[in-house]
């Protein structure tokens, strides 16, 4: 297998930049020959990188270095397997165990593509966590959910916490908790020309779960987030702002973005230091 | 009235400076203000804002000097729009190359962005409007959890 990857430098080269460092639990510290200038340390080996003819098209990386700071979830190496002639014809993702400890099952799970439309995604979440009273052809009706997980990976990930945000705003005190991993997504391209070599690349995609629960759930959690309930307090505050944000949900204080100086005049009012130094 | 805006306002897409002047029509300004460092947090070293511009591996070494370096047990790393990626990116990053010492806490909130709208032609009877747009911020602490 890493043969393989030695054989194929070019193409090594461009698909690195999708993930900068190494890959969790890939052996990566194996001294790698490649001629183009990749340090062995820092390139990515694929796994399950099958060649089914040696005619690879040459790849031409116009000497740039692999692990250039490209967007890391928009994979250049796409752009450059589509115009090295390749067609992305199948994408799985390896789904893994889910992220929440004791999360009960039969939660409604919203999973965010790419290419999702948001109000699609928030009709159908919204329908059921409010509470949909119809029911259809005598199914079970469900008297409104309790929980709810989004999860997205790779470029939906901004989706899916622009969703979770969303719902929060609309359904009001709810409990987040949010997880971060590494997702595996396996890819199949195959060559538009003659259609003989195709290539299995398995890209580590950063991924987001975003559980949101009308119950309160266990605030030691790493990742928990209350319900905002300081909207009064920044209305207040926020005199010259006009609707005041929803909560700055950061674990160190509830106070919201404002300007600078703003932010000096009423936090001297309020009797926070401001000082630079720590 | 509405022609000659056209151009302007059928910006709906997040472009802004399309077929107007470039930054004015966007107005960094009150774009910049809304972007401002929440109050508290620009006196705390270790806090790292993720940006599109900056080189990737530039900001994963600083937040690493700063873990190992600096004698911080918790650093926050926040990302904004397209940086959330990137920033989740580098928490990732930096917990793998722990191996598992450190561990990850995500909270996401809700940014007013506001955009303002000037008309390119000075001799257009039209006055400057304010967009104002919400955007998704995520905050990642980065801590050593407490030896229990």
């Amino acid at each position: 297998m890493f043969t393989g990857c030695g054989v194929v430098t070019g193409q090594n080269q461009y698909l690195t930049r999708d993930v900068a460092g190494p890959h969790p639990g890939l052996e990566m510290n194996r001294p790698i020959q490649m001629g183009n200038g990749v340090t062995p340390g820092s390139c990515n080996v694929y796994q399950g990188q099958t060649y089914s003819s040696s005619g690879q098209p040459a790849v031409n990386v116009n000497g740039s270095s692999p692990l250039k700071p490209a967007p890391l979830p928009v994979p250049p190496p796409a752009l450059k397997l589509g115009q090295e002639g390749f067609k992305k014809v199948c994408r799985t993702e390896e789904d893994g165990p889910c992220p929440f400890p004791g999360l009960a099952s039969g939660v409604l799970e919203m999973r965010v593509k790419e290419g999702s439309k948001i109000r699609n995604l928030m009709g159908f979440a919204m329908a059921r966590m409010q509470g949909e009273k119809c029911v259809s052809g005598g199914g079970v009706s469900v008297g409104g959910l309790r929980q709810v997980v989004f999860t997205g990976s790779g470029r939906a990930v901004t989706k899916t916490i622009t969703c979770a945000e969303i719902m929060k705003r609309k359904v009001g005190s709810l409990h987040q908790l949010t997880k971060l991993r590494y997702k595996v997504v396996k890819e199949v391209w195959e060559s538009t020309e003659g259609g003989t070599s195709e290539m299995t690349v398995h890209r580590t995609v950063p991924s987001i779960s975003i559980l949101l629960s009308k119950d309160p759930l266990d605030p030691q959690e790493p990742g928990y987030q209350p319900p905002e309930t300081l909207t009064a307090l920044w209305e207040e505050k926020e005199g010259v702002e006009s609707a005041p944000q929803t909560a700055c949900k950061r674990p160190c204080g509830p106070l919201p973005y404002s300007t600078f100086t703003h932010c000096k005049r009423v936090c001297l009012g309020e009797g926070v230091s401001v000082l630079p130094s720590h | 009235m509405t022609e000659p805006r056209n151009p302007g306002m059928s910006s709906t897409a997040p472009v802004h400076p399309d077929a107007t002047s470039p930054a004015v029509e966007m107005d960094p300004v009150e774009y910049t203000l809304r972007k401002r460092l929440p109050r508290k947090l620009p006196k705390r070293r270790n806090d790292v804002y993720v940006n599109m511009k900056t080189d990737f591996r530039a900001q994963l070494a600083r937040c690493q000097k700063l873990l190992e370096g600096g004698g911080h047990r918790e650093i926050c790393v926040h990302g904004l729009g397209l940086a959330i990626n990137r920033a989740i990116n580098i928490a990732l990053q930096l917990q793998t190359s722990s191996q598992g010492a450190l561990q990850l806490a995500a909270n996401t909130s809700t940014v007013e962005l506001v955009d303002d709208l000037e008309p390119e032609d000075p001799d257009e009877a039209g006055e400057p409007m304010t967009r104002t747009r919400n955007n998704s911020a995520i905050h990642i602490k980065v801590f050593y959890p407490d030896p229990q």
